[in-house]
């Protein structure tokens, strides 16, 4: 899926007529199958950014297209996963993961069958009959995204899931994230504000200026080839570069 | 039951009660135990012509399920509305605060002369008393679901009606359970109140106000005992759904 | 500061207790009348020593002595001024205007019903007093601490007190204006009956058609069925002797069926207090009667004013201060006379109305005023007790709480 951000900005009005701006000017193409990161510092808009193109907010100017068609509130073609709280407590793992197709109107049977599938791929088949509450935070991220690649989106949107998760469960889950993207070849946005996310998981990283959010540079890390090394020269050199821009050094 | 540390203060209660009716000696003031029991074990047994204690606690039951089933067909509906959407909470909101401190007896000549003497009249009162309840627990429930839900169900591609039905409601069910809880207990406060309007010859505040006619103050006193095992029953009944079911609200982080 | 707020608040608790505990009801007159909606709370509160006394409609005034929380000194047809309570009339049978226009057979049927109970109430006394037990308790026991009596019992001691009587004599109709004048003193009438000539009045409350034509149906032995009424019709009685001639109307209705060929049969033959019941005449059912007791007379019409009841076994004074305030009932005959009485605390000096008045005077003049209970501002009850205290001398005041 193809993705043209232009000229986009987002000024929020607050209960007192103040007038915020979040983001300004973002022009960004997204090509198909990228792993595109932004990347920023905290309240620069890049959540902000995220919601729009999920259809949770609509911009102030500007416009996003998909594929060529003006984007209109939330897609079908595009799933999000968020950082927390985000599986129904009420609901088992595998009724979480089913619940796109269930509202979808899928057949049982098949949306039943759909939905082991995907939890197989995050490894999770084991569980399918927990409750969230019995899961680990890691765990439940991957029900997650489960359950966002059950209903075959062409494009995925990540708010800094990993965020809540311990290092070692953070980098694990990282790994597994190329995994499956190697896998499925879909489009996806990820937002973090760790450099170092960033660079592992990237083939882009946007990065985006403090509020109001400016498309300060973009980043290629293609030079890097998958599976990421931490330790090679070019991950060091880029990452050093990143976190110069970040760290507020003069904007060129 | 859930403390069985629970049941020692009220056999001590007993106790006292035994030694406090003899000193007293004055059976207006305080029945002895031994009057009051027999009549608790012989539930099945008329008194004062108004029937027996099972078949008025039967008679309430049905009142209470009446009254209590219409404001919850009434109440979850309103609550889902009015946690749901601002500006239908702003144009109900002040209707319902103004509503809602009066007594659901002060109603009662009102209820008389609306619904007639009766079973109407009562039900009209017991719904009152469950009513609130149930409502304001269904606009918290629905007001503190949390956002993510319910975008991750809107970008999953719910409409707002599965929204409702999928996310609003099982959401909310908690919170809207302990509603109905707190709901029944009004409801069975106020049956026994209602059934002291004029319009009905059974059930067990009618028969307690008809035991006081005459003086009758064991049979009050069983009539009361009676009451608050009911009542207690329905609440065990209501917090062990609350365990099965909505174990996981607690748990949540 | 948390000190200070705690001392703040115990002071305040203080405070409150301190006023509760000398807040006690305030008896401004030489007696005090207490209004209890009802007779249900007198005995308790006469054996908590609440009130000194009370005056009650039978059979709660024979609970007392029963139950020895108390003693009667005086049942009500001698209540002063000598001789005028003589025969009072106390309960009556009273009907809704709209129900005797669209319907007058049928009242009258209710009429001749009533007439027909009442005979065989005073031909048949014990078997009254049974019924009446049987209908007020189960004939049950009641149980005053260690005294078990059977409330037969009770009624049977009652019985003797109330005349059972209907015909709305001259006599009859002159004691109830008798209530019209107690009740214009007490200036508990605003309305229509305010200032009607006595003439004025009788033609307001009464209208004796349905008697006399019940009685010339009874004569002539055959009742006519009136035309059948689509909707329940409600009787509201009240819960005491008084209202006997009903209990035996419908308790008995196999004989008055085959008797007279008038009966009012109820759904439920197993009910110790049917609350619905056919009208049968010449074995046809005329209309389905809903039977609604209440506490007291003003309750009683009350539900008449909202035409939830349209019959009433009920006490004049309530019914003519509803008349008095517009509500559309008519008066068609007596039900019973007298059948009251006062009762007092065992301990009380007083063995008769004379020497409780002088208890009365001790009382007050000791800064204690003597407080009675009774069951409804309005009430008969109510009236003649006040009327006769200020007849004696003793000024009467509502205690305030």
């Amino acid at each position: 899926m193809k993705l043209a951000i232009r000229d986009l900005s987002k000024v929020f009005v607050t209960g007192t007529g103040e007038k915020v701006p979040a983001l300004e000017g973002i022009n960004l193409t997204v090509e198909d199958e990228e792993f595109l990161c932004i990347l920023g510092p905290s309240g620069c808009g890049k959540t902000t950014l995220l919601r729009i193109i999920a259809g949770l907010d609509t911009p102030t100017t500007g416009s996003i297209q998909v594929d060529g068609e003006a984007l209109s509130g939330p897609s079908r073609r595009i799933a999000m996963i968020f950082q927390e709280y985000s599986l129904f407590p009420w609901r088992t793992v595998l009724e979480n993961v089913v619940f796109g197709l269930e509202v979808q109107g899928m057949d049982r049977e098949e949306r039943l069958a759909a939905a082991r599938k995907y939890l197989d791929l995050v490894g999770l088949s084991s569980f399918e009959k927990n409750l969230p509450y019995e899961l680990s935070g890691g765990m439940r991220q991957r029900v997650a995204v489960a359950r966002a690649l059950a209903t075959e989106p062409t494009a995925l949107l990540m708010d800094e899931p990993f965020g809540a998760l311990d290092a070692q469960t953070r980098n694990l889950m990282q790994t597994e994230l190329q995994e499956i993207w190697r896998k499925t070849r879909k489009t996806i946005l990820f937002v973090t504000h760790s450099v170092d996310e960033a660079v592992f998981l990237a083939d882009r990283i946007v990065v985006l200026t403090e509020r109001p959010g400016r498309v300060r540079e973009i980043v290629p890390v293609k030079k890097c080839p998958h599976p990421r090394d931490r330790t090679c020269r070019d991950f060091v050199d880029i990452r050093r570069h990143v976190l110069d821009l970040i760290s507020g050094g003069s904007s060129d | 039951m859930r403390r069985p540390l629970g049941i020692i203060l009220p056999i001590l209660l007993l106790i006292v009660w035994e030694i406090a009716a003899q000193s007293i000696n004055n059976q207006f003031i305080l029945p002895r135990l031994e009057t009051v029991v027999p009549v608790l074990l012989a539930p099945t047994v008329d008194i004062l012509g108004t029937g027996s204690l099972v078949h008025n606690a039967l008679v309430s039951l049905e009142r209470v399920g009446a009254g209590f089933l219409v404001a919850l067909a009434i109440a979850i509906p309103l609550g889902v509305g009015m946690g749901w959407s601002q500006r239908f909470d702003a144009i109900v909101d002040t209707t319902i605060q103004l509503l809602r401190p009066i007594p659901p007896l002060a109603w009662g000549p009102l209820a008389i002369a609306w619904f007639s003497v009766g079973i109407n009249s009562m039900v009209f009162i017991i719904f009152l008393g469950a009513f609130f309840p149930i409502l304001l627990n269904t606009i918290d429930g629905v007001k503190s679901i949390k956002k993510t839900w319910v975008e991750v169900a809107q970008t999953l591609g719910a409409s707002e009606r599965q929204v409702l039905s999928k996310v609003v409601l099982p959401g909310a069910s908690p919170t809207i359970w302990t509603g109905l809880r707190v709901g029944f207990g009004i409801a069975w406060m106020c049956v026994i109140a209602a059934e002291w309007l004029p319009g009905t010859t059974s059930g067990l505040g009618y028969l307690t106000l008809y035991a006081y006619n005459f003086g009758q103050m064991h049979y009050i006193i069983a009539g009361m005992i009676t009451i608050g095992i009911i009542g207690i029953a329905f609440d065990f009944l209501f917090r062990s759904v609350e365990d099965r079911w909505f174990c996981w609200r607690g748990l949540e982080r | 500061m948390k000190g200070m707020r705690l001392l703040l608040l115990g002071c305040l608790a203080v405070l409150l207790v301190a006023a509760a505990c000398t807040t006690t009801q305030q008896v401004t007159g030489d007696v005090g009348i207490l209004y209890t909606k009802g007779t249900g709370p007198m005995p308790t509160l006469l054996a908590t020593k609440q009130i000194d006394g009370y005056i009650a409609w039978q059979p709660f005034v024979e609970v007392a002595p029963v139950a020895h929380i108390g003693k009667v000194i005086t049942y009500s047809g001698e209540l002063p001024p000598a001789g005028r309570w003589q025969n009072h009339p106390c309960c009556v049978l009273a009907a809704r205007t709209d129900l005797m226009g669209s319907n007058p057979a049928l009242v009258d049927a209710m009429g001749a019903a009533t007439i027909l109970a009442t005979r065989y109430v005073n031909d048949h006394p014990s078997e009254g007093a049974e019924i009446v037990a049987d209908w007020l308790a189960g004939k049950g026991n009641f149980t005053y601490g260690n005294v078990t009596v059977s409330s037969v019992e009770v009624l049977d001691r009652a019985f003797p007190t109330v005349k059972f009587v209907n015909e709305p004599s001259e006599a009859w109709m002159n004691g109830q204006v008798e209530f019209i004048y107690a009740l214009r003193e007490l200036k508990a009438l605003t309305g229509s009956l305010s200032n009607t000539t006595d003439t004025q009045s009788k033609a307001l409350l009464f209208d004796t058609g349905p008697y006399t034509r019940a009685m010339a149906m009874i004569g002539a032995g055959k009742i006519t069925a009136p035309p059948a009424e689509r909707d329940p019709v409600g009787v509201g009685y009240l819960l005491s002797d008084h209202d006997a001639s009903l209990f035996v109307a419908v308790k008995k209705w196999q004989y008055f069926n085959d008797t007279y060929g008038i009966a009012l049969k109820p759904h439920d033959m197993t009910a110790t207090r049917p609350d619905v019941v056919d009208l049968l005449v010449n074995g046809v059912k005329v209309a389905e009667l809903k039977l609604i007791p209440a506490d007291a007379g003003p309750q009683l019409m009350q539900l008449a004013a909202t035409n939830t009841i349209q019959f009433a076994y009920v006490g004049n004074p309530p019914t003519i201060a509803a008349i008095d305030k517009g509500t559309p009932v008519k008066i068609l005959m007596a039900l019973n006379d007298e059948g009251s009485g006062v009762v007092v605390v065992t301990d009380s000096p007083a063995t008769d109305w004379d020497s409780f008045v002088r208890w009365a005077k001790e009382r007050s003049a000791a800064g204690k005023p003597i407080k009675m209970a009774a069951p409804g501002k309005g009430s008969i009850q109510d009236v003649m007790l006040r009327y006769a205290l200020e007849e004696s001398g003793l000024s009467v005041k509502e205690v305030q709480a």
